[in-house]
């Protein structure tokens, strides 16, 4: 059975998901997290009140989700943060 | 030989600067990894940061026990007080070291502890570093339950830091470093054992060697945690 993902490995796959679009929509960010409905609404509330992603409107009036500069941070300090957990064998 | 001669003479004065150096850079490491751990709420980040942050108050404790030494301060209750707290938080801060390494094994993934300092499994170690500072009181000589478990945490470390080592030294350079510095750590915790049981600290070439194992124990984990938490990508 694969392992579950950690939270930290959640967070970090979703912001990577929307840093490689830039632009994503809602329903396409979903499909990429392969999380359930409502733990990716969970997921995805804590990351807008964190200020890591914000909202965007597009040219077709659609909702879509962008990295703010906090969560590009974030993503550059996961590198650090993976390599810190396999170091010490955490 | 008069260099060793002169640090014999003044021990109790190194012992206080030494003290205030191990716990600086106790001090460095747990900025560091709190500064992760917020980040990243990983649990193993946390006892790790713990683990540092009870060396840091036990060798605090110490530069104290050195001090009151040097001064000629000769109140017992403050150093039976001071000794209390140097045994009881280095008995924790390995508890929470080999944690930082088993935790994975042992907690839950729906486990969500508000606190790692005061939970359920935590009072576990709670208890046992009392009961151990409490026998050692009975046996203020040796303080041989001391020795016996951080020699047991420190034997368990090595083999699973070896492990760790075996698994995937070639991707994480600093396995090999965690794995010298637990066995290091182990050697240090013999020999310390051997002063005080066997030659009941008169020996202190034996002593002076621990403290410099100790030191190079606490440097490699510095070199390690800035080297790698400095680390761009």
């Amino acid at each position: 059975m694969a392992k579950k993902r950690e939270r930290l490995d959640v967070i970090k796959d979703i912001l990577k998901v929307i840093r490689d679009s830039r632009q994503i929509k809602p329903t396409r960010l979903l499909y990429a997290s392969n999380l359930s409905p409502q733990m990716f609404k969970d997921y995805v509330d804590e990351l807008l009140t964190k200020n890591f992603v914000k909202t965007e409107i597009d040219k077709n009036d659609k909702k879509t989700f962008s990295l703010t500069k906090k969560g590009n941070d974030f993503l550059d300090q996961y590198k650090i943060i993976e390599n810190f957990i396999e170091n010490f064998g955490l | 030989m008069d260099e060793y001669l002169w640090i014999i003479e003044n021990k109790d004065l190194l012992k206080v600067f030494y003290g205030l150096l191990i716990g600086a850079i106790c001090v460095v490491i747990v900025v560091r990894t709190d500064r992760l751990f917020k980040i990243s709420l990983h649990q193993g980040i946390r006892y790790f940061r713990n683990a540092f942050f009870f060396y840091g108050i036990a060798f605090i404790a110490r530069a104290f026990i050195g001090l009151a030494f040097f001064t000629g301060y000769k109140n017992l209750n403050f150093f039976y007080s001071l000794n209390f707290i140097f045994e009881f938080f280095i008995i924790m801060a390995g508890f929470f070291l080999l944690y930082s390494l088993l935790w994975k094994r042992i907690e839950d993934t729906a486990d969500n502890y508000s606190s790692s300092l005061f939970n359920s499994k935590i009072a576990i170690f709670y208890a046992m570093a009392l009961i151990i500072v409490l026998l050692d009181s009975i046996w203020q000589e040796t303080r041989i339950f001391l020795f016996a478990s951080q020699i047991i945490v420190f034997a368990v470390a090595t083999i699973i830091s070896f492990a760790n080592y075996r698994a995937d030294a070639r991707q994480h350079k600093f396995l090999k470093f965690y794995l010298i510095a637990m066995i290091l750590g182990l050697t240090a915790w013999i020999l310390n054992s051997f002063a005080g049981a066997y030659y009941a600290w008169a020996n202190s070439f034996i002593t002076l060697n621990v403290l410099i194992l100790d030191a190079i124990i606490f440097l490699l984990f510095l070199f390690g945690v800035i080297s790698v938490t400095r680390a761009k990508q």
